[in-house]
């Protein structure tokens, strides 16, 4: 550990922002609050502040980040956008660099996010101790008041002079800028660990439960009334999540320049309070209910993100409670009261907010050389087919002339530069260099895609999610349960069974829809009339007067007693809009139809595709990733999946 | 071929309009895309051949809704520009009294010869929004209105796109600028309920947000009463607060509440 005085300590700063050629970023003053920002001098820099607005998460993770820029007349060509300047940030606490920490896991432990690391690996994180504990902080209580590394230096004010921890090698090269630094004595050494202590008993606010024993709390008091009681009083603003240093989520849009001749894609924060986070393009919202919002928040931090990463994700800022208007978003406060109302024993779990560090040396040293998660790939539309009124069905070749090599079930990511992108079902099962999807009109994406003729060019991503278990289900009976649209991602599983038709055993499709007009695939179905290695049965809701439709009329569900199965020798595959599930499943049950043996594939709100923006999360599930397909009994329990 | 675009104005400031003038070397990007048929504001010329109609001001006179009714036969496409046109603007506040009592505060005793004839030359109409009129197509919110917000809606007009304007509340930019809650320094702030878009141009210099843009499409109104009372308004205060922009709301529940 070194040891600067003061006036050497401001002129070391001086130096960097003159000398390094580097963007010198600190605490600053923000009326009576703080923040981080550009600093044009060592007085500027407030190394006695208590908490800054917005966490240092806006330097890897900017509010509005340019991800793609594209020439209209040539979007495939897009470029990623322009290399940010590297950048040296002055005075993170410890907490803040335990949340970096999770962040790093997040972003880079699987599927690694490219302008995350070129971000990450272009800043320098100089920490500091925190001096003065903000009345809402409980880092004390996480465990998140000291750390010894994630740092390039460190630094610790002890008034009239300043340590520095050295913690990298890139770290000690800026010391080069400090002059007069000399070792730090014992004596010094031992303040700085007595202050270090002193902080972190200071900010413990009492909190009953240790982190550890989070998981179990909230596990065990899911169905609580505090989450009610306290959610009533939620505005649903979004505070909470945008100013909290581990929430990830964000939203990419595309955006077209007034010329009309450039654009880009762009991501920006988003959070799971606000409530068109899980709205789907139909209009279905998945957490319609502030109640539900307002538990997801909580349990992503305290359930899902352990689970998945192994970390719990709150670090004890106190920025949520602080800005919460209504003054329900204190994590010391709930987890009190669950503690409190709960009449159970609460277990301890292994993870707290430490259990995670990413390895940089396994990551390639250059950003760039890392494919962008979210660079689509050129493809061509070869065929272009209308189904019904709303829905088109494209026959589609990656530009590069490989297959796409997916599992029936998956699904991809369809974009048109400028516009958007959309999670879109495969269709077909894997046969040859193409690929068929069927798409229905309903947003920007999807509504310009139908415009779309054969020659013009899309760009793909995927295919993505986990698809059916073909080879799970050789040798068994299948029954299949499609309602709606429903039908398009089953289709691949259907013709990839009747292209393997000897290793599969008896096959029943059930086929229902609105009405006649909406009957898709309509020569395939009548084909299936024909053969007899299948039975087939399709019905309408309703059947206006003067449609022709020769199936039956009535909800999918009373086809069920129409055909003959055996309940402990069939695998029931069943994809269908929302409200379907709950029905099918109930008669299914009935019929004595095991749990493990129904196959289920859900829709939510894909945008990533790749377990990142935390659109399609059903409770601790992405479902871009561990589905769409899932086996019934995985989920079941999920409270949210069957809603 | 480039769509004609023609802009008019009812009761209002005409500062939106001033807006799509203040969009400088941009509007030249506009007229690339348009052609700008009629906008008194800037130019003298006025043509009937239009396409797209952007239309600013609330609607209070008979002879007003005539001539939107007008508007709205020769356009294809018919856009709100700005809190009047969408919401009925700050004049709306006027609709709680009547047309007597209006007449009276604005006007004094003008004119007058005896009390039943007193300012018979002046109107004091009730405002509307344009949706209680015509079938409005879109609606760019605000007071005035976002002027990049402008530019985006020509854009996604144009693109076959929805239209930009987000549904989420004010606080979220607010929060994205890094600005100090204006509840946590002692001020009151409708960007809970009000729909962001605007780039929290207000909470960022300082001032509360008066809701300009209408509510978002789920608000937490109760959840933003108890708040506002916890900051100690009156149930009085609270009303004017809900009155300043958002009175449509509170007379649409009053209709239904009929």
């Amino acid at each position: 550990m070194k040891i600067i005085k003061k006036e050497d300590f401001k002129a070391f700063i001086n130096a960097l922002i003159k000398d390094s050629g580097m963007v010198i970023e600190g605490v600053k003053s923000k009326d009576d609050k703080f923040a981080f920002g550009p600093l044009e001098s060592a007085d500027e820099l407030r190394l006695d502040y208590d908490v800054t607005l917005l966490p240092p998460k806006k330097y890897f993770l900017p509010q509005y980040e340019s991800l793609l820029k594209f020439d209209l007349a040539d979007p495939f060509s897009a470029k990623r956008a322009e290399f940010p300047k590297r950048k040296v940030i002055i005075g993170v606490h410890p907490y803040d660099i335990v949340a970096i920490r999770q962040m790093d896991s997040y972003f880079l432990d699987s599927d690694i996010s490219a302008s995350y690391l070129r971000r990450r690996r272009n800043t320098i994180i100089i920490g500091s101790d925190v001096l003065k504990v903000h009345d809402k902080a409980f880092f004390g209580s996480m465990g998140t008041g000291i750390v010894h590394s994630g740092f390039d230096l460190f630094l610790t004010d002890l008034g009239d002079r300043v340590t520095i921890e050295i913690g990298t090698e890139e770290g000690a090269n800026l010391l080069r800028f400090a002059k007069n630094m000399r070792e730090a004595s014992p004596v010094d050494v031992q303040k700085v660990k007595a202050l270090r202590n002193a902080m972190s008993s200071k900010a413990a606010r009492g909190l009953l439960i240790k982190p550890s024993g989070w998981h179990d709390l909230l596990e065990k008091s899911f169905e609580s009334i505090i989450w009610k009681e306290q959610s009533d009083k939620c505005l649903g603003c979004g505070t909470c999540t945008l100013v909290c240093p581990t929430c990830f989520c964000y939203d990419i849009q595309d955006d077209i320049h007034l010329t009309l001749k450039t654009g880009e894609r762009m991501r920006t924060w988003d959070g799971c309070l606000l409530r068109r986070f899980t709205e789907i393009a139909s209009g279905e919202v998945f957490r319609e209910d502030i109640l539900d919002r307002y538990r997801h928040r909580f349990h992503r931090k305290g359930r899902y993100l352990p689970d998945r990463l192994g970390f719990v994700a709150c670090v004890g800022c106190g920025r949520c409670s602080s800005q919460c208007v209504p003054d329900i978003a204190d994590p010391v406060n709930l987890t009190n009261m669950l503690f409190e109302a709960s009449p159970h024993l609460v277990q301890d779990s292994i993870s707290d907010p430490h259990t995670v560090r990413t390895d940089f040396s396994r990551l390639p040293e250059d950003a760039d050389k890392v494919q962008m998660l979210h660079m689509p790939v050129p493809a061509t539309i070869k065929r272009t087919e209308k189904l019904t009124d709303k829905e088109m069905l494209f026959e589609i070749e990656l530009n590069s002339g490989k297959p796409l090599n997916h599992t029936p079930g998956q699904f991809v990511e369809v974009s048109i530069p400028g516009i958007g992108e959309a999670p879109i079902s495969i269709s077909s099962a894997p046969n040859g260099k193409s690929f068929e999807i069927v798409v229905r009109k309903v947003g920007d994406v999807t509504t310009k895609l139908h415009t779309l003729k054969a020659g013009d060019n899309v760009g793909i991503r995927g295919p993505f999610g986990r698809g059916f278990d073909v080879d799970g289900m050789k040798g068994k009976n299948l029954l299949f349960i499609g309602g709606g649209i429903g039908i398009i991602p089953m289709r691949s599983l259907i013709n990839y069974v009747l292209n393997h038709r000897k290793q599969y055993g008896k096959v029943t499709i059930l086929y229902g829809c609105k009405e006649p007009c909406e009957l898709l695939f309509k020569s395939e179905v009548t084909h299936w009339d024909t053969r007899d290695d299948i039975e087939h049965l399709r019905t309408v809701d309703k059947c206006p007067e003067g449609a022709c439709w020769d199936g039956e009329v009535g909800l999918i569900t009373t086809l069920i007693p129409k055909v003959k199965f055996d309940p402990n020798d069939t695998i029931a595959v069943i994809v269908g809009p929302p409200i379907m599930y709950k029905f099918v499943i109930r008669d299914l049950k009935k019929l004595g139809v095991p749990d493990e043996s129904m196959v289920v594939s859900l829709e939510r709100r894909m945008k990533c595709g790749v377990g990142k923006c935390g659109h399609c999360q059903i409770s601790g599930v992405y479902v871009c990733k561990e589905g769409p397909v899932f086996n019934y009994k995985e989920i079941k329990n999920l409270p949210e999946a069957f809603k | 071929m480039k769509p004609n675009v023609a802009i008019f104005d009812f009761s209002s400031c005409e500062g939106c309009e001033l807006q799509i003038a203040n969009l400088e070397e941009a509007v030249i990007d506009v007229t690339k895309l348009v052609d700008i048929v009629s906008f008194r504001e800037v130019m003298k010329e006025h043509s009937e051949d239009y396409d797209i109609a952007i239309v600013e001001g609330s609607i209070a006179r008979p002879m007003d809704e005539e001539r939107l009714k007008h508007i709205r036969a020769k356009a294809k496409v018919l856009i709100a520009l700005g809190a009047c046109a969408h919401l009925g603007g700050v004049q709306r506040m006027g609709n709680k009294f009547g047309p007597e009592e209006n007449k009276k505060e604005v006007y004094g005793m003008a004119d007058q010869k005896d009390v039943a004839d007193s300012n018979k030359f002046f109107e004091t109409p009730r405002h509307k929004a344009l949706d209680e009129v015509v079938k409005v197509d879109y609606v760019i919110p605000g007071c005035p209105i976002n002027k990049n917000e402008f530019a985006k809606v020509i854009v996604a007009l144009l693109t076959g796109k929805k239209l930009p304007v987000p549904d989420y509340p004010v606080c979220v930019e607010c929060k994205k600028n890094e600005n100090i809650c204006l509840f946590t320094i002692g001020g009151v702030c409708m960007g809970p309920v009000s729909r962001g878009g605007c780039d929290a141009i207000c909470p960022t210099y300082g001032n509360e947000c008066e809701g300009c843009r209408g509510y978002i499409s789920h608000p937490h109104e109760q959840a933003q009463n108890d708040v506002l009372v916890k900051y100690g308004l009156t149930a009085e205060e609270i009303m004017n607060r809900k009155t300043m922009f958002t009175s449509k709301y509170l007379e649409e529940k009053k209709e239904a509440g009929k």
